[in-house]
């Protein structure tokens, strides 16, 4: 579909996706519910920290942390992955497919649509985080800091959600991508700071770290959240994540592609 | 505005054998076998045309179909569609066709259908003005006024489906793919669709593709119909030559009004049922006549009709005939 | 009655058996995503422990024995219950229950036993590589009595996490559109993860009193660990097998309300 053509299009798509997003509130609410990672975590970094602090983090500082971290995971999380491996093995991606306009754009509609009911569940954390830690510790505090943060959990969100779409479009290949979705989320619990600030690991590690896609995700929109870094390192951690954001964008419509065409030889 | 020629579509299907060895040998080296859903059809469909897709189960039709829409591409042959390679999937073949699928739906589980149809005037860019016309016709035609307004998934089957043949009909497709647009309906309510459909046709000279297992479906609704087979292609022409070719027996009705002997009947002709003062009777189109005058003088008959056999059963007799043949065939070739 | 029921799950289990045989690759697949899942609850452990040789009373190779626990229990969980709790939403969801409540056989039981999934329990083998890694950390074995103990443990675990099941599938039953459930719950049994002493300093140990009674999950995997440690004390075994017994009995109390307001309320 030409842009124009897709410009006159999106609004009413995106407005249709978030009528259906407030009509699935209730799963919303059960999912939100079920985000219970960064709290089991939080407790335990308390727990560690009771005594004397661990590195710069002190008891608050961990609060803080893992309540950005439950608010990032809010703003950023995307089921593309789930949604076409089911799509695929129903059959009604053929449904998508018969549209004159690339069903990529209508799973970006979906997920993007959820975002404001997803901030309306980031923000009560975020006050309580507040209330708990001080605002110091729990949002940016320059306006600079808000703007790079709200690039950065952007930026993650697309990290997240190219990377939904390859390894979706990897079940046009395989009988079903859900392992390899697996074994992305352990990856994501493991290297992103979503279990504990990557800061933690040992250098070898961070340096690694560092050039995985998983710490964009979630880390750096947390870090920028919480004030971590300054200007200079913020810049070019933000341009790291974009770089990624280009990479993964290029595999996810390559794969994608590919896969349909395989999906148009093989059938559904 | 169709043509089909030489269309194969033969599947790699990957065999998953039993036994834990030889799952694991699979994960590295897969055995494939080869499943033809279509092996070699050619057709030609002229505009405004409406034509019926015939067969038993996995004859190939569901995959003609989705070949014909794009969503398939052929193994070999050529396909056409308003001068459109429909695997190339433009945007401007897109916008002129629409598959209807009555196992799957395009409409939105959780919200009222209108959104749907919203949804599709913003993708296939619909002018407001002829998205209103349209949407008030489809409205009129299929009586959903009251239900555009309700979350899909309250609606019955036949509400629904009515809803989903709106929303494929919002951009006016100039070519209807229908696959099974009628399973699981009620008698009235395929009638209701059969209805719409042919008036779709003739007000906008759509080209229309229909494949059923209900035979009222493509009685009522298809002049043309094209027979496949085991991806091959055995009949193409009207549906009455059809019938008179697979069984050009007549049926001859008889009500009569006091008990008469089988054996009597039978002396007319091949006696099919017999029971409870009505009597059905095959018999060879020269001897219809002779049958007639024979029972009007001979029996007490009160009423008397000359039909067709069914239509399901012509059918089946007509996929018994291609089996025996290919077994035929089969045998004769030297081993 | 018990060896109808027994020749019952025999069938089931069979059923299972058969069909897990069908896809017998993915005892390798599954294998390998349990492996990586564990690695997800041992790897904050090794960031926490780099910087502390001791957190709550717990050292490293003591608390790898609850994630061992931990572990095992989401075989369990993950083989034998929330297979069948997924059928029993969908059945509610699509209105197939009416065909399991026409049986002439307990409802709860058939509804718990449709459907296992024996490639899981390969998180049962990494649990048991947990504890006898932990113990060869520790420099010691655990003591009979212990092993003993903790065998009753695992009873007694298994029973309350299937009573919360229960409760959580009649939750189904008033609640529409509910497909996350099984989500739901696994993600509430990750706070499983930890020994239960963590969570004694967050909300002035409001949270432990949750996890000890509310939620029974300390019992799950911190009461095992400790009773193979030999400092489980007496009293909070007897607590966990009354505890276990009482949660079963609420649970078929709200299962049998449950049904009578299923069949009531359906149409």
């Amino acid at each position: 579909m030409n842009a124009r053509g897709l410009l006159r299009a999106l609004p009413t798509m995106l407005r249709v996706s978030f009528a259906e997003s407030v009509a699935y509130r209730a799963e919303m609410f059960v999912w939100v519910l079920s985000t219970t990672m960064p709290l089991v975590n939080m407790v335990l970094w308390m727990a560690v920290a009771k005594s004397a602090p661990v590195g710069n983090f002190g008891q608050a500082d961990f609060v803080g942390y893992f309540l950005a971290t439950f608010a990032v995971r809010q703003l950023t999380s995307a089921w593309a992955a789930w949604l076409i491996n089911w799509e695929v093995k129903q059959g009604t991606l053929a449904m998508r497919l018969l549209r004159p306009i690339s069903p990529l754009w209508g799973y970006a509609s979906d997920n993007v649509a959820g975002f404001p009911m997803r901030v309306v569940v980031a923000l009560p954390v975020v006050l309580l985080s507040i209330a708990l830690v001080g605002a110091d510790k729990a949002v940016p505090q320059h306006a600079w800091q808000w703007g790079l943060f709200l690039v950065a959990v952007l930026g993650g969100w697309a990290i997240t959600f190219l990377a939904n779409v390859a390894i979706g479009a990897l079940s046009l290949f395989l009988d079903s991508s859900q392992k390899m979705m697996e074994v992305w989320m352990v990856l994501f619990f493991v290297c992103s700071g979503y279990m504990y600030p990557v800061e933690f690991l040992p250098e070898g590690l961070r340096t690694v770290i560092d050039w995985l896609p998983f710490r964009y995700q979630m880390g750096l929109p947390v870090e920028l959240m919480t004030n971590a870094h300054d200007l200079p390192t913020a810049l070019g951690l933000v341009a790291r994540q974009w770089a990624w954001v280009l990479g993964m964008g290029a595999l996810a419509v390559g794969l994608w592609k590919q896969g349909v065409k395989r999906f148009a030889a093989f059938g559904g | 505005m169709i043509s089909v020629h030489g269309l194969r579509k033969h599947y790699k299907v990957h065999k998953r054998p039993p036994g834990l060895k030889a799952a694991l040998r699979s994960l590295f080296h897969r055995t494939y076998t080869s499943v033809k859903a279509v092996d070699g059809i050619s057709f030609d469909i002229r505009p405004g045309e409406r034509v019926g897709f015939l067969g038993p189960n996995g004859a190939g039709k569901t995959t003609t179909l989705k070949v014909l829409s794009g969503l398939l591409h052929p193994s070999e042959g050529e396909v056409r569609v308003d001068g459109h390679v429909p695997r190339l999937r433009e945007e401007a073949f897109l916008k002129k066709i629409m598959l209807v699928m009555g196992q799957k739906q395009q409409l939105l589980w959780d919200l009222p259908p209108a959104e749907t149809f919203e949804l599709n005037r913003a993708i296939y860019d619909v002018p407001t003005l002829q998205y209103k016309q349209t949407l008030d016709e489809l409205v009129g035609l299929l009586e959903i006024g009251d239900l555009i307004g309700k979350p899909t998934r309250q609606l019955s089957l036949g509400e629904r489906m009515k809803c989903e043949l709106a929303a494929a009909l919002i951009h006016r497709p100039r070519v209807l793919f229908l696959d099974e647009p009628t399973i699981g309906l009620d008698v009235s309510m395929q009638a209701t669709m059969r209805t719409f459909i042919k008036d779709y046709n003739e007000k906008y000279g759509a080209t229309l593709i229909l494949t059923s297992h209900y035979m009222d479906d493509v009685a009522a609704l298809c002049p043309r119909v094209i027979v496949i087979d085991k991806g091959l292609l055995s009949y193409d022409g009207s549906l009455e030559a059809l019938v008179q070719r697979v069984r050009p027996e007549k049926r001859v009705v008889l009500r009569l009004s006091e008990v008469v002997d089988a054996s009597r009947l039978e002396s007319l002709g091949k006696l099919v049922t017999h029971e409870a003062g009505t009597a059905v009777l095959q018999v060879k189109q020269d001897a219809v006549n002779a049958t007639i005058s024979r029972a009007l003088s001979g029996l007490p008959v009160t009423d008397l009709t000359v039909e067709n056999a069914p239509l399901e059963e012509v059918m089946s007799e007509l996929f018994a005939e291609n089996k025996a043949r290919r077994l035929q065939a089969a045998e004769s070739v030297p081993a | 009655m018990v060896r109808r029921y027994l020749r019952l799950l025999t069938v089931q289990l069979k059923a299972s058996g058969l069909q897990a045989l069908q896809y017998r690759a993915d005892f390798f697949t599954d294998g390998f995503t349990s492996l990586c899942w564990v690695f997800t609850a041992l790897a904050p452990l090794f960031v926490v422990y780099s910087s502390r040789p001791e957190v709550e009373g717990w050292s490293f190779g003591e608390a790898l024995l609850v994630v061992g626990w931990f572990t095992l229990l989401q075989g369990i969980l993950e083989g034998a219950i929330n297979p069948s709790l997924t059928g029993v939403v969908e059945h509610i969801r699509k209105g197939t229950l009416d065909f399991v409540l026409l049986k002439p056989a307990d409802a709860q039981f058939l509804v718990s036993t449709q459907r296992f999934l024996p490639w899981r329990a390969f998180n049962v083998l990494t649990g048991l590589g947990l504890f006898i890694y932990a113990f060869l950390l520790l420099g010691r074995g655990p003591s009979p009595l212990g092993l003993l103990t903790s065998l009753l443990l695992l009873g007694t675990s298994t029973v309350l996490l299937y009573s919360l099941w229960i409760l959580t599938v009649s939750a189904a039953f008033f609640v529409v559109r509910v497909d996350n459930l099984t989500y739901l719950f696994t993600s509430i049994f990750d706070f499983a993860r930890w020994p239960s002493s963590v969570f004694k300093g967050v909300a002035k140990g409001a949270l432990t009193l949750v996890f000890t009674y509310v939620i029974p999950l300390a019992l799950m995997t911190t009461f095992p660990a400790e009773a193979m440690l030999g400092r489980l004390p007496a009293l909070s075994l007897v607590g966990a097998v009354v505890g276990s017994a009482a949660f079963a009995w609420v649970a078929r109390r709200v299962w049998i309300r449950s049904i009578g307001h299923y069949t009531s309320a359906s149409s």
